[in-house]
């Protein structure tokens, strides 16, 4: 503190001080985030690939207009919004139903509410592991259990087909994903006050009414966050994919091609523009949600 | 710090600097060579190969004691390694100075001037490479240069349940189609769940399977001079082969997600009559607690008809690190590696498939791994993937392309003329 009143005796105003504190943390900011940013655009723009480093050249606009005539990119865009689109729909319906459970009060459920968190605990490296000898044909137990209530006349592949592999990506990811999207609705859950319900009971309010007029828009803030936050999640999806499928049987998201380009390939221009547009998809699909749900990210 | 306290801390350092400087010893004798240390990346201390290495190096260093080797482990995974490697050569690191390189590796470190060429090298020592597999070496020559030496080698095998055939009485299959039939045949009386198992994932390993279809059907992805020939209406029947055996029953579904293990798990429980897969697996199927131990046999990979067997080539291979520091005594220890007698050593100490011909004839590996007798035609024989600088690229297009004839979602001849298309362009990049 000594030394902070030094500073002050020397002629230092509150915000130039407080200019001065946030110093380090700025520069901090820059050189982790602002830093590898600006260079991913300025690679996004050249022709380079480590191996041929010698021929690394400046191309402008060259690898955007590349990726907009490339149809493993375009795929790979349908494939990532399709995943985006369902997994997250799914967390959210399901995660809202597990908040309000385990948002009662019966006995019991602080149990419960750990118990919920589990899948979220697990590293998806593992869980993804876990999954993928679950979906086995040959010792799989799904397989297992299906072929035994005869709902299935063979194993299934379920990884190794195009018609199921996305599916069985999505249902994994939903398993591990629903107790991360409860536990934040939840938290929205636990500030809506008891009194507006009694209020709202003491009016004639039923059940669904209280939900749709009293719960619903009070949690807004709170859905708000956790949509985003599973979104940019999807969208960004890599570890489950990899670990699945690496991208075989139509699954390959936009970050799994990206990996290939980047450490495979060694096309750090194409793969740097290739993150470049995940980075604009994620900021306007932000944007969006923000105004559909008419919320400032302030108000949250 | 207060300025008096600056003052003193500063002169301290100088003192230092002086003390040490005045401690150092005199010009050395310049006789004796200078002490170096060498760095070469090796298998992880998990694995049965570290202490073989170990103590070869160790030989090694007594032999030449001015030349110090490290081992740095490395991950189990060849993708991983590859990145890693990358990484320190972008970054133009002097160390590892000797590495390990996959087969499908060399022509792209080559081109990229990531590894030293090495023929002025091999002149100079005298190396009898006539004594090397022609496909390993091969794998390891990049526009003329040989830039690195094989150290241990793998190739694609046809693994048979001995047992069944001859109660069937049949012999073990040449073509595509004797094998449909014989698995047919055994499925349907043995009530064994699957005929063939092999690696249809989409990955490294569903090249391999598929250029030994290929191959052994006659055709090739790109020809001697570089031109993608792989629009053959040869290429199209042999990826048919493969479509043909997942449609008929004789391959699970499932062997669009097989790797290596996934194979070797249905194999070795005896639920399946062939598999293919690499000389590893010969090890663990005949391991005491294995179901077939004692009932299995390897031979070289079905055919087409009137063509030859073909084998994708695996391996390892030691090449040098065009930035250390130290290449002369680098080329010295991969020369003592490659050996005849150090990788005699390695084959019974580790059970690594030699690069060397004449060890195929060695009393002493026979007498250890019997078998390698049988794998000499196919180790002989065996074909390393496209060489090129930008294999990676035309290896996804051809896993990816395969992959999705497999699965059915489009159909070998679309298949194949993908993969002219996108290779052509990826070659003339």
């Amino acid at each position: 503190m000594r030394f902070l009143t030094t500073i002050r005796k020397r002629g230092l105003s509150q915000s130039q001080l407080a200019a001065l504190l946030m110093l380090p943390a700025l520069i901090v900011i820059f050189l982790i985030t602002f830093y590898p940013l600006a260079q991913t655009f300025l690679f996004s723009l050249e022709d380079y690939n480590v191996k041929f480093a010698a021929a690394r050249k400046f191309v402008g606009p060259g690898n955007y207009i590349k990726l907009f005539f490339d149809p493993d990119f375009r795929a790979a865009l349908r494939q990532t919004i399709f995943f985006t689109v369902v997994s997250v729909s799914a967390e959210f319906v399901l995660g809202l139903l597990v908040a309000l459970v385990i948002h009662r009060t019966f006995p019991g459920r602080g149990l419960v509410r750990a118990a919920v968190l589990v899948p979220w605990a697990i590293p998806t490296v593992i869980s993804a592991r876990m999954w993928e000898w679950m979906y086995n044909d040959q010792f799989g137990v799904i397989n297992d259990i299906l072929v035994k209530l005869h709902l299935i006349p063979a194993p299934v592949p379920w990884l190794g087909q195009p018609a199921t592999a996305m599916w069985a990506i999505i249902v994994t990811d939903v398993w591990k994903t629903t107790p991360f999207m409860a536990l934040l609705l939840l938290a929205g859950l636990q500030i809506i006050p008891e009194e507006l319900y009694e209020a709202a009971k003491i009016d004639g309010a039923g059940t669904w009414q209280r939900f749709w007029r009293v719960t619903l828009p009070l949690l807004r803030p709170a859905i708000l966050v956790a949509l985003i936050f599973r979104t940019l999640d999807a969208f960004r999806v890599f570890d489950v994919v990899f670990v699945l499928t690496r991208g075989a049987s139509g699954t390959r998201t936009l970050v799994v091609m990206n990996q290939e380009v980047f450490f495979s390939f060694l096309e750090f221009g194409y793969g740097s523009a290739i993150s470049v547009l995940v980075f604009v998809f994620v900021a306007l699909f932000s944007f969006l949600y923000m105004r559909g749900l008419g919320l400032r990210l302030e108000a949250a | 710090m207060s300025k008096h306290k600056t003052f003193t801390f500063l002169a301290g350092l100088v003192m230092l600097a002086l003390l040490a400087s005045a401690c150092a010893p005199a010009a050395t004798p310049t006789l004796a060579p200078k002490k170096v240390t060498l760095i070469i990346t090796g298998p992880s201390s998990g694995e049965t190969g570290y202490a073989v290495l170990q103590k070869q190096l160790e030989r090694f260093m007594k032999e030449n004691p001015n030349i110090e080797v490290k081992i740095q482990e490395m991950p189990w995974s060849s993708t991983l390694q590859h990145d890693m490697f990358v990484t320190w050569a972008a970054g133009q690191l002097p160390t590892p100075d000797i590495l390990r390189l996959d087969i499908i590796w060399p022509a792209e470190f080559a081109a990229a001037g990531w590894v030293v060429p090495l023929n002025d090298y091999i002149k100079k020592a005298g190396l009898d490479m006539a004594d090397f597999l022609e496909g390993p070496l091969s794998g390891c020559t990049y526009q003329g240069q040989v830039v690195c030496l094989p150290y241990f080698t793998d190739a694609g095998l046809l693994y048979y349940r001995k047992d069944l055939l001859e109660k069937y009485g049949f012999k073990p299959p040449e073509t595509f189609a004797d094998l449909k039939e014989q698995a047919l045949a055994i499925m349907k009386k043995e009530g064994i769940k699957n005929g063939f198992v092999w690696q249809g994932d989409a990955y490294e390993g569903g090249t391999c399977n598929l250029l030994e279809y290929v191959w052994g059907n006659g055709a090739d992805v790109l020809d001697g001079k570089g031109n993608v020939v792989i629009d053959d209406p040869k290429a199209v029947e042999a990826l048919s082969v493969m479509v043909d055996y997942i449609k008929s029953g004789v391959s699970p579904a499932g062997v669009t997600t097989y790797k290596e293990e996934d194979a070797r798990n249905v194999f070795q429980r005896g639920d399946a009559v062939f598999m293919r897969n690499w000389p590893y697996a010969w090890a663990a199927m005949n391991a005491p607690d294995s179901p077939v131990k004692g009932k299995v046999g390897a031979k070289p990979m079905v055919h087409g008809p009137g063509q030859k067997s073909a084998a994708t080539l695996g391996g390892w291979n030691l090449a040098i690190n065009k930035f250390s520091q130290n290449p002369d005594e680098a080329f010295k220890l991969i020369a003592f590696l490659t050996s005849a007698e150090i990788q005699k050593d390695t084959a019974l100490g580790a059970g690594l498939s030699p690069t060397r011909k004449s060890l195929y004839e060695d009393a002493d590996v026979l007498a250890a791994n019997p078998f390698w007798k049988d794998f000499f035609d196919i180790m002989v024989g065996a074909k390393p993937r496209p060489v090129h600088p930008r294999y990676p690229e035309i290896s996804s297009v051809l896993f990816t392309e395969a992959h999705k004839a497999l699965t059915g979602e489009q159909d070998a001849a679309t298949a194949i003329k993908n993969m002219a298309k996108k290779i052509t362009d990826i070659v003339k990049k």
